[in-house]
């Protein structure tokens, strides 16, 4: 009775705080990001009325800072809530978020995908992005290794993830035990929390995978 | 006659280029660290990116872009100010994944130092160390020598193009 308590709670806290991210980033990208890029088109208005080229050239380097800042903003937005998830769905997410993941840490993810796409709901889905991004900068952090694999296995009523590596693994037990590996723990949450099953395999000197796997209704 | 032109102004580049790779690996070797990389701020954009490194364990550096004001060298950049890490990743500014050179590179111990193109912050020089290490003040003049041949090299190759 009390674990299912405790359960709960850990099921609360996760949707809550993903509800919260998904308002911020939304907040970001349609409110503050429209208003910033109003402010930068009138800014281009007033620089071309100046006759002061010292104004002129004052104003251009305002606009450019406002660009950057509409950059970092529509970023920020992107990191915080992948809106391509519900509108493209998740492998077209994961593929755009890997392109980000090989321009940041210089890992070269290969990305494979077996049988047809199925529509998921965005809880299941977000369970699954939030789990494969972990599993991802866990390789960045400490598999040391340049390159990755991600496979996609749709079937008729479940779909599986494989993220593997060719790192150098560790010693899953020794891990574990030590309650410092909060990231596996927060996956296997989430894979809980959406009725999904998580797998971690690791060998030292021979890498590491893990598996995610959930049942999906047509 | 313009074709011959740009030929003259590529082998130029060429020759500026390595000049540059040359001079990160004889910071390497002087103040004898593990690491040397020479970050620069793309022509077309804020994007910052690795070129030149020497004594690099792997080619992830290549496929590294940080964002303005990201990364040791994107702060150090954006801050026109030298940077040191001591311990990676114990008391840093932010999380681990936010230094990617760091990671990509297996480093604990780092100092960076801006590079100044027209009196304004353009690249950043890395100089790093696999195992704790705190670099002798007497490197400090070498290093400040070479950056001032790094920086007149990327002149060049600014004026160059």
């Amino acid at each position: 009775m009390e674990l299912n308590a405790i359960n709960g709670a850990s099921t609360y806290i996760i949707q809550s705080q993903d509800e919260e991210i998904k308002r911020i980033a939304l907040e970001l990208h349609e409110g503050i990001s429209q208003n910033l890029f109003s402010v930068f088109t009138g800014l281009e208005v007033l620089q071309n009325n100046m006759t002061n080229p010292d104004m002129a050239s004052y104003a251009q380097e305002l606009k450019d800072i406002m660009s950057r800042t509409i950059q970092e903003v529509r970023l920020l937005s992107v990191e915080l809530y992948p809106t391509t998830l519900t509108t493209l769905g998740l492998t077209a997410a994961l593929s755009s978020y890997i392109k980000l993941y090989t321009s940041t840490f210089g890992i070269i993810v290969e990305i494979i995908s077996n049988g047809k796409e199925k529509t998921i709901s965005e809880g299941k889905s977000m369970a699954l992005f939030r789990s494969c991004q972990e599993a991802l900068i866990n390789i960045a952090k400490y598999a040391d290794t340049a390159n990755a694999k991600i496979v996609f296995t749709w079937n008729q009523d479940s779909l599986t993830i494989e993220i593997e590596d060719i790192g150098k693994g560790f010693n899953i037990e020794a891990v574990t035990a030590g309650n410092s590996c909060k990231g596996i723990a927060a996956m296997k949450e989430r894979m809980f929390i959406a009725g999904g099953n998580f797998q971690l395999f690791s060998t030292i000197g021979k890498g590491t995978k893990v598996i995610f796997t959930l049942p999906i209704s047509c | 006659m313009l074709l011959r032109k740009v030929c003259l102004v590529m082998e130029c580049n060429v020759q500026l280029e390595e000049a540059l790779l040359a001079t990160c690996k004889e910071l390497q070797v002087k103040v004898s660290s593990d690491f040397t990389g020479i970050a620069l701020q793309q022509s077309n954009s804020t994007d910052i990116k690795w070129p030149f490194v020497a004594g690099n364990c792997n080619e992830k550096y290549k496929f590294i872009t940080v964002r303005y004001g990201k990364g040791i060298a994107g702060k150090v950049i954006a801050t026109g100010s030298p940077m040191t890490i001591e311990h990676f990743p114990d008391n840093i500014i932010g999380k681990s994944i936010e230094y990617p050179i760091m990671l990509a590179e297996n480093l604990i111990s780092a100092y960076a130092r801006p590079i100044m193109l027209n009196g304004r912050p353009k690249g950043a020089v890395l100089i790093g160390f696999r195992k704790k290490y705190t670099i002798q003040q007497n490197a400090d003049e070498v290093i400040k020598t070479l950056i001032e041949k790094i920086e007149d090299l990327i002149k060049r190759i600014y004026n160059s193009n």
